[in-house]
């Protein structure tokens, strides 16, 4: 029987898991297959697992349950090992590594940060702030213009918005790098601007959250910062 | 500056799952990676990682700035105080969804309606509404950080 694997922890973690759902459609038990020095927490893998929902819930409900009540290595979503022994050949051979991250974050959590600019009102400020953008746009309005002047637009304008928004990224790290142990950057997406996970010391986890406020509170119209956390440290295991 | 949309939007620290869409990529593509198990092959799941789409430097995404200048209502904007409220509104309204004009950003929508009806279905690239400017986008075939690039990029 395959098992779906949730994550790792030590065997002195308290392993509370009888009240949780496992993924699945009839999730069955979520159980520990014990290695040497480190277990893994596991259930029976469904037919039918899938990313909605249902089992993107379970799989965090018990990243939640066991980083809430001790410290664990959440496995990404969707992991399915063989059987028993496949499991305890991972721990195994992973035991220095494993331990070691279970270590270094021992009492810290995550927190994740999302920057999302308004489009609409970012290009209206670079129009406003540009003569020669300004300039250009009047040029090529309602169809008129040359291809060459709507490239010169864009490529200005694009490098406009990247450059705010490098800044913009630049100008919330660095608020926030002081009272973080880790960071984990994700290149600027088309959705976010910054998509930033840091690893926070427990006890400076409200620290943390107010900074986070107060940052979002300086940030000009139209930049909308999200914080998400505590949570499991998904982006440091 | 003064106004701050932004800092009422920032969130009260999220509990259990409640934010499911703003930490999917956590969840999908940031937990341990443990080669000798076997990851279940997801439909969808690479059009959920959409985030990790970056923004390319294209004539295409030249030439959507410029369109995007173009249609802006700038006799509105020169009376930008009137217009905030507005501009507060939509960040707001904006919510789990963004701002998003991402060339996947039908597919997130369609995942996150998924997400939030709480249906079991797997998620199908075909059902989502698709607009033609994100349709055009989606060709793109340049992309930095290759290795996130979905199954679909890579058979071109």
């Amino acid at each position: 029987m395959s098992l779906y694997v949730y994550a790792i922890t030590k065997p002195s973690h308290p392993l509370r898991l009888d009240d949780l759902k496992g993924v699945g459609e009839s999730p069955s038990e979520l159980r520990v297959v014990h290695g040497d020095s480190l277990c893994a927490v596991v259930s029976e893998a469904p037919d039918d697992l899938s990313i909605a929902r249902r089992d993107l819930e379970a799989h965090s409900a018990v990243q939640e349950r066991l980083w809430s009540e001790g410290t664990s290595l959440p496995l990404s979503f969707g992991f399915v090992a063989q059987d028993e022994d496949a499991v305890r050949a991972v721990l195994e051979q992973g035991a220095e590594q494993y331990s070691q991250r279970l270590a270094e974050l021992t009492d810290r959590v995550e927190f994740n940060v999302k920057g999302v600019q308004d489009e609409d009102a970012l290009l209206q400020q670079i129009v406003e702030e540009s003569p020669r953008v300004r300039e250009l746009n009047e040029a090529t309005r309602e169809g008129r213009g040359s291809y060459e002047q709507r490239l010169e637009l864009g490529q200005l304008v694009a490098q406009e918005v990247q450059s705010r928004h490098e800044a913009l990224a630049a100008q919330i790290v660095a608020a926030l790098r002081p009272l973080v142990y880790a960071e984990n950057l994700s290149p600027p997406s088309e959705q976010y601007f910054v998509n930033a996970s840091f690893l926070v010391d427990r006890e400076k986890s409200e620290a943390f959250t107010e900074a986070s406020r107060e940052l979002g509170e300086q940030l000009p119209e139209g930049v909308e910062l999200r914080l998400n956390g505590p949570l499991p440290p998904y982006s440091f295991a | 500056m003064t106004i701050t949309p932004g800092g009422g939007a920032v969130p009260a620290p999220t509990q259990g799952s409640g934010n499911l869409y703003d930490v999917l990529e956590l969840v999908l593509d940031r937990g341990l990676v443990i080669d000798a198990f076997v990851r279940v092959s997801l439909v969808g799941i690479e059009i959920a990682k959409v985030d990790a789409r970056v923004v390319v430097a294209s004539v295409d995404t030249y030439l959507r700035f410029a369109e995007a200048c173009n249609r802006l209502d700038l006799e509105a904007g020169r009376k930008a105080p009137a217009q905030l409220p507005d501009v507060m509104e939509r960040v707001t309204e904006g919510g789990a969804k963004g701002k998003s004009k991402g060339a996947l950003s039908g597919a997130v929508e369609a995942f996150t309606e998924s997400l939030q009806k709480g249906r079991h279905d797997e998620i199908e690239s075909g059902e989502r509404p698709r607009r033609g400017k994100e349709e055009r986008r989606e060709r793109e075939p340049v992309e930095r950080g290759s290795e996130r690039r979905s199954s679909r990029e890579r058979e071109e």
